[in-house]
C-alpha cells in the first residue's frame, strides 16, 4: 500500500478541520451553534429564541 | 524542499554545487554546475514532472522556466554524488533567479502576493489532478516585484482521498504571519526569522484576544484549528484512514478557494507618516538632491553593473537611478513602510529589476536552518559589484553604535565598488541622532577620520561636497590585494 501522504506531516487536527471547514453547511452550523452559545452565555438570548421574539424585552421591566 | 536557486559563494566545503537548502523532499534535489541550476528527480519525481509537463503549467509565467535536460552529463554527476537515495531518473535545468530572498525579508504585500501565487498554482494544478505537495513561501522567489514559484518538484499527482496536505504549513508560514501583521500590527519578520517552520496554530491562538476570533478567518483557521490539533494529536492513524474515506476533491478545491478569498482580503498599510514622507521624498527638488542624483547617475553609467545593493534605500530613489545602469538592484531598508510602498509601485510598473527587502543592516540575515546553511546569510547569496550607502552611515554608527571602522571593514569585505554619503557632525540629522547621547560619544564619527579609514580599504575615485556643506559623497573602488 502506498502511503497516503507525502513527506510533509499534514497534522491530524488540520485534516479534520478541512472536513469540517470544507462542508459549507458544517461551518455554518458550527458557527451558528457557537454564536448561540455565546449569546446565551452572555444572556443576550434566552434558551428559546422564539419566546424572546414574541415578547420583546417587556418581561424584564 | 528545494528552495533557493543561487549557489552559495562558499560552496567549496559541500559536495560540489549541492544546494544545502534542498533536502526535505526525497523526490528531488537542487544542485549547481557553473552558473546553471539543476534539479535531480527520483523515478516518482520524474513521473510527476511528466504529468506536469502535460498540463501546460510549465509555460505559466508564475512558474520558474524549466526544461528537462537531455544530455547525460548533469544526470551522471547527480548519480555519482548520491544526491538522492535512489538513482536519479531525470534532471531538470532551471532559470536562475538573480537574487535569492526569504520571507523574513519581504514586506507584507510581498508575502501576500507569494501566498496568492501558491494558492492560484494549487487551484490550477487541481484542475489537472495535480497538487502542490507543500505550501512554503521558501518555494517562491522574486524577480524584481514579480513572484515566481521555483519548486517545480512540488507538483505531484493527486492521490485518491487526499486532503490538502500543505494546509497546516500554509497557515504556519503564510496565513498566520499575514494575520499577525494585519490584525495585531506586529511585524511577522522576527518570528519568521526565528522559526523556520513558522507560527504553530496553538502559538497563534495564544497570541490572540477573545475578540479576535470574530475577525474573518480567525475562528476556523486559528481557534478551531488549534483545538482540533490538541484533540487529535495522538490519533494520526485513525484520522488518516477516516479522512481518506470521506475526503473528496471538491472539498479540497472548496477549501483552497476559501483560503484564497481570505488571503485576498487581508490587508496592512504602513503608518500615515510613512506615506507622507514617501511622497515628499519622491518630489524633492533642492540643489543637494539634484547633485546627489547626478553623482549616482554618473557612477551607474561608468560601466554595466550586474548586481547593485542599495542599502538604506528608503523610497528607492537611488535604486531607480542605479537600475538605469544595472541588471539587478536589491533595495534594502530597515523600515518596512517605505519598502512596502516602493514594492507596490514597482509591482504596478511590472518592474522585474528592483527587489525590495526589509532588513536591519546592523543585524543582517544570518545563515539559518539545518547546519545554518538552509537559508543563506545575505552576502552568501551573490556579492554585489556596486553598493550604494546613501544617508546610512550615521544611522549605523550613531543609532546602532557600530564603529565607523567596523562599518567600512564590512563594506570592504563585500569586494564591491562603493558610493557612500557621509553627513558631517553639523548635519541636522546627525545632530538629532547625537542629541540624546552623552557628550563626547562617537569620536570616530568625524569627516577626517572617516576619509582616512575609507582610503585604507578603498581607492577614492571621486568625492563631492554637496551645496549645504554638511554632506559629502564618495565613489570608491576596493583596493586589490
Amino acid at each position: 500500500m502506498t502511503t497516503l501522504l507525502a513527506y510533509l506531516d499534514p497534522g491530524s487536527g488540520s485534516m479534520i478541520l478541512q472536513i469540517l471547514a470544507g462542508g459549507l453547511a458544517a461551518v455554518a452550523v458550527t458557527a451558528k451553534l457557537y454564536w448561540n452559545r455565546i449569546l446565551r452565555f452572555l444572556r443576550i438570548r434566552k434558551d428559546e429564541p422564539e419566546a424572546v421574539k414574541a415578547e420583546p424585552a417587556s418581561g424584564s421591566e | 524542499m528545494p528552495r533557493a536557486v543561487t549557489p552559495p559563494a562558499d560552496a567549496s566545503s559541500r559536495p560540489a554545487g549541492l544546494e544545502p537548502g534542498s533536502f526535505r523532499d526525497p523526490e528531488s534535489r537542487v544542485f549547481y554546475a557553473g552558473e546553471e541550476v539543476f534539479r535531480a528527480l527520483s523515478p516518482d519525481g520524474l513521473s510527476d514532472f511528466e504529468a506536469l509537463r502535460g498540463t501546460g503549467l510549465l509555460d505559466d509565467d508564475r512558474v520558474v522556466r524549466t526544461e528537462l535536460v537531455a544530455d547525460g552529463a548533469a544526470g551522471g554527476r547527480a548519480a555519482r554524488e548520491g544526491l538522492l537515495v535512489h538513482e536519479p531518473a531525470g534532471v531538470l535545468r532551471h532559470e536562475r533567479i538573480p537574487f535569492v530572498s526569504y520571507p523574513y525579508e519581504w514586506t507584507f504585500s510581498m508575502l501576500k502576493d507569494a501566498a496568492l501565487v501558491q494558492l492560484d498554482l494549487l487551484l490550477a494544478s487541481l484542475e489537472h489532478d495535480l497538487v502542490l505537495k507543500d505550501s512554503t513561501p521558501y518555494n517562491v522567489q522574486f524577480k524584481g516585484a514579480r513572484p515566481v514559484f521555483v519548486d517545480v518538484g512540488s507538483f505531484e499527482r493527486i492521490r485518491e482521498g487526499e486532503p490538502w496536505v500543505g494546509y497546516r504549513q500554509f497557515c504556519m508560514l503564510y496565513l498566520y504571519p499575514l494575520l499577525l501583521q494585519a490584525v495585531k500590527d506586529v511585524p511577522f519578520h522576527p518570528w519568521m526569522r526565528g522559526s523556520i517552520d513558522g507560527i504553530t496554530p496553538r502559538q497563534m491562538r495564544n497570541l490572540l484576544s477573545f475578540r479576535d476570533r470574530f475577525h474573518r478567518g480567525m475562528f476556523t483557521n486559528v481557534f478551531l484549528h488549534a483545538r482540533l490539533e490538541d484533540r487529535y494529536a495522538d490519533r494520526p492513524d485513525q484520522v488518516k484512514q477516516e479522512v481518506r474515506r470521506v475526503f473528496k476533491k471538491e472539498l479540497f478545491v472548496a477549501n483552497v478557494r476559501k483560503m484564497r478569498k481570505l488571503v485576498e482580503r487581508v490587508s496592512w498599510d504602513p503608518p500615515e507618516g510613512v506615506w507622507t514622507a514617501y511622497g515628499e521624498r519622491n518630489s524633492y527638488t533642492d540643489d543637494d538632491a539634484a547633485r546627489k542624483d547626478d553623482f549616482v547617475r554618473q557612477v551607474a553609467a561608468t560601466q554595466p553593473w550586474n548586481l547593485v545593493w542599495d542599502i538604506g534605500a528608503n523610497n528607492g530613489r537611488y535604486s531607480r537611478i542605479a537600475a538605469e545602469g544595472a541588471r539587478t538592484v536589491v533595495a534594502v531598508d530597515a523600515d518596512q513602510g517605505p519598502m512596502e510602498l516602493l514594492y507596490r509601485d514597482l509591482k504596478q510598473e511590472a518592474n522585474e529589476q528592483i527587489l525590495t527587502l526589509t532588513m536591519n543592516l546592523a543585524d543582517p540575515s544570518p545563515g539559518l536552518g539545518w547546519r545554518g546553511l538552509e537559508r543563506k546569510a545575505l552576502p552568501d547569496r551573490g556579492k554585489p559589484d556596486l553598493v550604494l550607502a546613501l544617508a546610512l552611515v550615521h544611522h549605523v554608527a550613531i543609532s546602532a553604535n557600530v564603529p565607523v571602522r567596523e562599518f567600512v571593514d564590512w563594506l570592504s569585505s563585500l569586494g564591491s565598488a562603493l558610493v557612500i554619503e557621509f553627513p558631517t557632525r553639523e548635519d541636522p540629522m546627525v545632530k538629532k541622532l547625537l542629541a540624546p547621547k552623552r557628550d563626547g560619544l562617537h569620536p570616530d564619527y568625524e569627516l577626517g577620520y572617516f576619509e582616512r579609514t575609507l582610503s585604507e580599504a578603498f581607492e577614492i575615485e571621486r568625492s563631492e561636497r554637496l551645496e549645504s556643506g554638511t554632506r559629502v559623497l564618495y565613489f570608491a573602488r576596493p583596493k586589490r590585494g
